[in-house]
């Protein structure tokens, strides 16, 4: 088994850490954190690499990179510190190059390579979470426009995301589940930012859409296709979220690697205790098995082989050891890791939101426990 | 504008392990491009950008040059073609060696109106060879150049000195070092690191440039890390005269 990048992979990476090394990002994250910002100027960098691009075809300006080589990318942004959750959107221009107008697409390419937010999917209601066939809000036909009804909630990115595609049920026929491209200036929207214990560089919202005025041609994909286009979504998101999850795990458990070799109680370094390399030894072995989880998926997504139980395993597996590296980590730092500016309370609060967001453990668990059954059915 | 970029091919600093006898170990180090040899490319790239042409890179080196990665590495830098003379003799070759082979091979290559190079190799940092193979040409040559401005057949370039900037008319061809200063080389994205792979290389051996080693001028018997000295961990607080006298004095005893 050959698990060695190509060389032009290997190049990227070396890119990567060149961006990130020339200038201090950290104190910038630190700030986006604080404020609830969106960490532009850095995924305008990003994109002046071509991060935004990897995944783009070819006849759209990308380089049809495929999902290794995104992970790759994101290992190494998260070894580095960066908040690679901000960038789920990107793979998004495929999303709307497949299933968009040709107008949809003109809008969303226009943001391509400028670092700005550009949509993002809202699904999630107060009735409405895993269980999406309870979701409530309604698109009615009058007069020949379209009017959409409803309350979305824990819609990330809502906030800074000038399109929205949202999920609605036709209020004639209860059971088609439609997406609408909604641009998020039309009146009769209302957003509200909610606070958030992690994962704060992106928006969480509550959004209120009252008889927000809609054409036909706003429709995204076709109508009653609601589902089946998120669902395959999800299994991208989902490797995603574990992607980012195993990198943040990665930086945390180099930041308390130098910080046992270094911190000296009882005249030596807290490194040399036994209690502490058991810590160790322990998120080693859980780096290596995400590591491991994560390529082989991609690998199989870019031959066509990857299932949803396999997005959903990586999804829980990263999410939980993840969290148990950060601790550990955290616990390796003492004091230094909780209070101070130290990055790493920022990653676990961060990493306890994702056992929830894009998907709770326990759907993942459903989800892998099923498709695990179904080979031997 | 015709260009040439020099740049040398280093081990990766962090990669270098002390040996218990301070002796350095490069075994485990990965072959890079030369840090200040970026700036020599950047400064090429934007010129060419400005006013046309065409940049090519040029390195002379042992077998570390012959790697796929650091060729495509090179390449990614906006470089539009790129010359190697690949040679395991070259590998420890002094400046002076090495811009013998430069020269030989800028000869090959053919007519240019400006070879660049870095302030100095970032291992060894002699920052001689750029000079030598500017007299070994025969043509004007300026080290520490923090500026570049076309101007018809000539180039106006800055040199930053103690106190003051000087400014000097160059006529071209000529051979220039620029400084780490003269510009923050960019960063390759995707798009540049998948082009490279699409451009032409030409690899030369010392023959097929007509070139010849000379004796060295030197001869490295060995090269030792510093020696590790204890820290004193004298910790001094405080702004009053006594804490500066104290300070001095243990400045200066330890530099006994």
């Amino acid at each position: 088994m050959d698990f060695r990048l190509t060389d032009e992979q290997e190049l990227f990476v070396e890119r990567i850490r060149d961006l990130m090394q020339k200038e201090n990002w950290e104190s910038y994250f630190a700030e986006c954190d604080a404020k609830s910002e969106y960490p532009e100027r850095f995924v305008k960098e990003l994109a002046d690499i071509g991060i935004d691009s990897l995944m783009l075809p070819e006849e759209y300006g990308g380089f049809d990179a495929g999902l290794v080589t995104v992970t790759a990318a994101w290992e190494e942004l998260g070894r580095l510190g960066a908040p690679t959750y901000v960038l789920y959107q990107l793979p998004g221009f495929n999303t709307i190059i497949r299933e968009g107008t040709e107008e949809q697409i003109e809008k969303i390419m226009a943001l391509h390579g400028t670092g700005k937010q550009m949509w993002n999917s809202a699904i999630t209601e107060p009735g409405a979470g895993s269980d999406v066939g309870s979701l409530q809000t309604t698109y009615t036909r009058k007069n020949g426009k379209v009017y959409l009804n409803g309350h979305k909630c824990f819609i990330t990115s809502g906030a800074g995301v000038p399109y929205l595609v949202v999920m609605a049920r036709d209020s004639e026929n209860y059971n088609t589940f439609t997406e609408w491209f909604v641009d998020m200036s039309k009146p009769g929207i209302k957003i509200e930012k909610l606070p958030k214990l992690g994962l704060r560089m992106d928006s969480c919202c509550e959004i209120y859409f009252d008889n927000v005025e809609l054409e036909e041609k706003d429709m995204f994909g076709k109508e009653g296709n609601g589902f089946n286009r998120v669902k395959e979504e999800f299994d991208f998101e989902r490797f995603l979220v574990a992607c980012t999850n195993y990198g943040v795990a990665y930086c945390a458990f180099e930041d308390a690697a130098k910080y046992a070799n270094q911190r000296v109680q009882f005249g030596e370094t807290i490194g040399r205790t036994q209690l502490i390399q058991e810590k160790f030894a322990n998120m080693a072995i859980k780096l290596k098995n995400m590591r491991n989880m994560l390529y082989e998926s991609a690998w199989k997504y870019d031959n066509g082989m990857m299932t949803s139980g396999e997005a959903a395993m990586c999804k829980y597996y990263c999410a939980n050891a993840a969290f148990e590296v950060v601790d550990d980590a955290m616990q390796i730092l003492g004091g230094v890791g909780v209070a101070g500016e130290h990055r790493v309370s920022r990653f676990w609060r961060d990493l306890r939101v994702d056992r929830i967001s894009g998907g709770t453990d326990e759907m993942q668990i459903l989800t892998a426990g099923r498709a695990v059954l179904k080979q031997y059915r | 504008m015709r260009i040439i970029a020099c740049f040398k091919a280093v081990p990766e600093e962090q990669d270098i392990v002390v040996e218990k006898d301070r002796q350095l170990n490069f075994d485990k180090a990965e072959w890079k491009i030369g840090t200040y040899d970026l700036n020599a490319i950047e400064a090429g790239k934007q010129l060419v950008e400005a006013e046309g042409g065409q940049l090519t890179g040029l390195a002379v080196g042992g077998t570390a040059l012959d790697s796929s990665k650091l060729k495509k590495n090179i390449l990614s830098r906006g470089l539009d073609d790129l010359y190697l003379v690949i040679d395991e003799k070259a590998e420890n070759a002094d400046t002076y060696q090495t811009a013998k082979l430069l020269e030989a091979s800028i000869r090959k290559i053919g007519e240019f109106d400006l070879v660049l190079c870095g302030a100095g190799s970032s291992d060894l940092y002699a920052q001689q060879t750029g000079n030598q193979v500017g007299e070994l040409l025969g043509v004007p040559v300026i080290n520490s150049v923090n500026k570049i401005t076309p101007q018809g057949d000539k180039v106006i370039v800055e040199r930053v000195l103690e106190d003051s900037v000087q400014v000097l008319e160059v006529s071209l061809p000529a051979v220039l070092s620029v400084t780490s200063e003269i510009n923050v080389p960019r960063i390759p994205g995707m798009k540049d690191i998948l082009a490279a792979k699409k451009k032409p290389v030409t690899e030369f051996t010392v023959e097929d440039i007509g070139a010849a080693y000379v004796q060295p001028t030197s001869l490295v018997l060995s090269t030792q890390a510093p020696e590790q000295a204890e820290r004193k961990l004298n910790i001094l607080e405080g702004d009053s005269e006594e804490t500066i006298d104290e300070f001095v004095k243990l400045f200066n005893e330890a530099l006994k």
